[in-house]
């Protein structure tokens, strides 16, 4: 068996583990790692779109909004008709999760394609703004779409997210960005991100890579805005503004554009902090700006860019 | 018709003010071919300077209001100038990917530090300038309103004297068209760049300043919303193109407003990204801009 | 008499008021190898963008291999079987040596990009193969030694060499070498005349090529096309060339005789 393929199936294997010892474990603990691997599936996602492919995208969180919504909509909507009044056994709960979380990601990369076509000929400044203001259209419309809750949110989103959904979900978004990009295809990504002109001049269709990148990031993030909404049980459309967009950002550039497993370490990094730093909360975005600041102007690479850093999973 | 025109001059008015912020987005980008994403948190910091020296001059007097507008500028003009010094210059000849992230760290260091040092609950502006209201027709005028068209105004005239009929405005042209031609005739790179920064804060101040009289409520993160509509206004006119700032500013303004007093009221914020992402796909270059095409 | 791979016929181009490239005519046969010069800014580049979708003719026709390539892109051009080198060097400079020649086998590769997921017995055996002719191809030119080395910090000669063999991983008909001698001593021209006319013969190609060195094309081309302000002024084989009038007063302005014999 290929080796991503045994790396998927032990991660498979210990979400299944851990979910199991999963209520003999401190639920504050579960929290935090249940945040992690969302963060852990949108820098992942986005690193794909940033990091490898170069389009710098600063509207991933309207992308998770997306999955969000349509996810819950799933469960919220459907739910009660299909499950019926008891609530339906764990095993249908689960499959009704599974619609949901593949409807939010399909859903989100529609939205990835309605994004990426616009924005192929864009380059640079031009891409993070477009980008950034499609993400705020998507936070705008649903903030006026009433039947999903408009301005004051959706709430009563069932809470099926647990330990087990969540750690798949990084191990497939993982493995899924990792195979791709191991490939001959998946260079060329990378040949794209290089250089464009040169990339078009070996036969590489750039347009298809560009697009292709946006929407499986876009797919991923609607999967973490779906385990996103059924964990915190409800959403509103100012949780996934630009500044949530940005916090990805961060975690792309921390761990080093184009890095998968150094944007691992950083997002685990970047969510466990303001945890850390709880009693200063209200400094957390003050220290983030300063990170960037500082980050680019001493090492621009990213903190966890080591040779073995591009690990061959 | 009169609410028309009613409608007209609160958009002309709004649009004045957006026309100044998106002028130091055009210049920068000019001279450097770098949005400077920080430039909204400028026009931020130039209304709180305005609402701290508004406490020291006696309320609704000329001379106070101007004074308070001055000290605005100036103060914001330093900040700009400092930024650049020590934030954007070391980076400026790598790649524009870094200077771009580095700006949106410098843009939310100013409104997080702004939330800590100003707190994050609004403020009111004080009536920094004579207030009075004119009846013409059925038409409301206010004198801020008056004095937000005519300051705007005046500041562009102003600012085409410039860059116009000076030296060091003829210097920031010539950077903008090819700084490597301009270093070889003279010019100093760093003193138009730092220049340019620091006229286009002022004007962001000034922006900043004008806003808060139309709009007291005043907060650390007041310039997010107006600074990415300055930038579509920017974008609009053609990016690097001054008339073009002060006429896709104006546009802008009046086409919002217009939104605003309609049925689609709560859309209004979006319009300003779909109008940015129309004329990207279809006319990049803006109304009256000219584009480039890359040499293979 | 068979259709050539390559027919320009009358293959113009307008940038508003200037016209780059004026009704050219041109032909590339089976296993040929053609020269383009010209003074600088006669156009020579610009026919090279024209041939690869880079810029769309404003009049006339191309014809490669009986297919016009009027409005089809750069890529599907590739896909036909042109390739082209850069007068500037364009390599993926943040990719190794390998992922260079790699990244061009792309268009021959046997396999989807799902598959590239799955990972069954297809993929891993396409993969392999698309190895394996890297490999050789790195191995012919001696470039071997470089596989893992980031293409830009290479030597420039190993540059210009990697630059040919990412175009010899397209699979080719025709290669189009824009310029292959600039920035290189007698010795390295040499060793690059040596290095076309081996890739002409080993990879059944044709060849044209746009260079300044008077000593690379007259020394490796059968057939001359002269260019000046965007004009074909003459054609013929090397020693035509060098004694034709309109192309020794084309070039006036050097040492017009020993320009065309010395370079």
């Amino acid at each position: 068996m290929p080796r991503p393929h045994l790396y998927l199936l032990a991660t498979l294997a210990c979400a299944f583990g851990l979910s199991h010892f999963s209520d003999r474990m401190d639920p504050y603990f579960l929290d935090v790692l249940t945040g992690i691997g969302i963060n852990v599936i949108l820098a992942v996602s986005l690193n794909l779109v940033n990091g490898y492919t170069g389009q710098f995208s600063l509207g991933h969180a309207g992308f998770m909004s997306v999955g969000a919504y349509l996810a819950a909509a799933v469960s919220v909507f459907l739910g009660p008709r299909l499950l019926g009044e008891s609530g339906g056994t764990t095993l249908q709960q689960g499959t009704l999760f599974l619609a949901a979380l593949i409807t939010g990601g399909c859903a989100a990369a529609l939205a990835g394609l309605a994004v990426g076509v616009p924005s192929l000929r864009l380059k640079g400044d031009y891409l993070a703004l477009v980008t950034l203001g499609f993400g705020e259209i998507i936070r705008v419309i649903f903030q006026n779409f009433e039947p999903l809750g408009g301005a004051l949110g959706l709430n009563g989103i069932p809470a099926y997210t647990t330990i087990f959904w969540v750690l798949a979900l990084v191990g497939l978004t993982v493995f899924v960005v990792t195979c791709l990009v191991n490939s001959t295809y998946g260079r060329g990504f990378l040949a794209t991100h290089d250089d464009e002109i040169a990339s078009e001049a070996v036969g590489l269709n750039t347009t298809r890579y560009k697009i292709v990148a946006f929407v499986i990031g876009a797919f991923f993030a609607g999967t973490a805005g779906g385990l996103y909404g059924h964990f915190k049980m409800t959403i509103t459309p100012t949780g996934f503004d630009f500044t949530k967009s940005i916090e990805i950002v961060v975690m792309v550039i921390l761990g080093g554009m184009g890095n998968t497993l150094g944007v691992i370490l950083a997002a685990i990094l970047l969510t466990l902090l303001p945890e850390l730093l709880r009693p200063i909360a209200e400094y957390r975005m003050i220290i983030y700006s300063l990170m960037l600041i500082v980050l680019m102007l001493a090492r621009p690479q990213g903190l966890f860019n080591f040779k073995f850093g591009k690990a061959k999973l | 018709m009169s609410e028309f025109l009613q409608q007209l001059l609160n958009g002309l008015s709004l649009g004045a003010i957006y026309a100044l912020i998106a002028l130091g987005y055009t210049m920068v980008y000019g001279v450097l071919r770098f949005i400077n994403f920080a430039h909204s948190d400028v026009f931020m910091v130039g209304a709180f300077i305005g609402y701290y020296l508004g406490k020291l001059v006696p309320e609704g007097t000329l001379w106070g209001g101007l004074l308070v507008l001055s000290g605005a500028m100036i103060g914001c003009a330093l900040l700009g100038i400092f930024i650049e010094r020590v934030v954007y210059r070391p980076l400026r000849h790598g790649p524009t990917l870094n200077v771009l992230i580095t700006a949106i760290g410098v843009s939310l260091l100013l409104e997080y530090t702004g939330q800590i040092v100003f707190g994050a609950a609004p403020r009111t502006f004080p009536q920094i300038f004579p207030t009075a209201n004119y009846h013409v027709g059925s038409l409301t005028i206010s004198s801020n309103q008056v004095f937000v068209i005519g300051v705007a105004i005046l500041l562009m005239i102003a600012l085409q004297l410039i860059v116009f009929k000076t030296k060091i405005g003829t210097a920031m042209r010539a950077v903008s068209l090819n700084p490597k031609a301009a270093q070889l005739v003279g010019v100093n790179n760093n003193v138009v760049i730092s220049f340019t920064f620091g006229l286009g804060s002022a004007l962001a101040a000034a922006g900043g300043i004008l806003y808060a009289m139309n709009y007291p409520s005043i907060d650390p993160l007041m310039g997010v919303m107006p600074g990415l509509k300055a930038f579509v206004a920017a974008i609009l006119g053609g990016i690097g193109n001054i008339p073009g700032a002060a006429l896709g500013g104006l546009l802008l303004g009046t086409v919002e407003t217009f939104i605003g007093g309609s049925q689609f009221s709560t859309y209004k914020d979006a319009i300003a990204f779909a109008i940015l992402i129309v004329i990207l796909l279809f006319k990049p270059a803006g109304l009256l801009g000219k584009f480039t095409i890359e040499k293979v | 008499m068979p259709a050539p791979l390559l027919q320009l016929d009358r293959a113009t181009i307008r940038f508003g008021g200037l016209t780059a490239v004026n009704a050219v005519d041109l032909t590339v046969g089976d296993n040929e190898l053609v020269g383009l010069i010209g003074p600088n800014g006669a156009g020579k580049t610009t026919v090279f963008n024209l041939m690869t979708g880079v810029y769309q003719p404003t009049d006339g026709t191309i014809t490669f291999n009986g297919t016009p390539l009027a409005g089809l892109r750069v890529n599907e051009i590739v896909s036909l079987g042109i390739a082209r080198t850069f007068q500037n060097i364009r390599l993926f400079g943040s990719l190794s040596v390998f992922d260079n020649v790699r990244v061009a086998c792309n268009l021959h590769r046997g396999t989807s990009p799902v598959q590239a997921l799955i990972r069954g017995n297809s993929f891993r055996a396409d993969e392999a193969a698309i190895t394996h002719r890297a490999e050789e191809l790195l191995d012919i030119f001696n470039l071997r030694r470089f596989r893992d080395t980031p293409a830009k910090s290479l030597p420039y000669g190993e540059q210009r060499r990697l630059e040919i063999v990412r175009c010899l991983a397209t699979k080719p008909k025709l290669l189009l070498l824009d310029e292959p001698a600039a920035g290189m001593n007698p010795t390295e021209k040499v060793e690059l005349v040596r290095l076309i006319q081996q890739v002409q013969k080993q990879f059944n190609l044709s060849i044209l090529l746009v260079e300044h060195s008077m000593k690379v094309v007259m020394g490796v081309c059968q057939r001359i096309a002269v260019l000046d302000y965007g004009v074909k002024i003459a054609e013929g084989n090397p020693a035509q060339i060098q004694r034709d009038p309109k192309v020794i007063e084309a070039y006036l302005g050097e040492d017009h005789q020993t320009a065309l014999s010395h370079h």
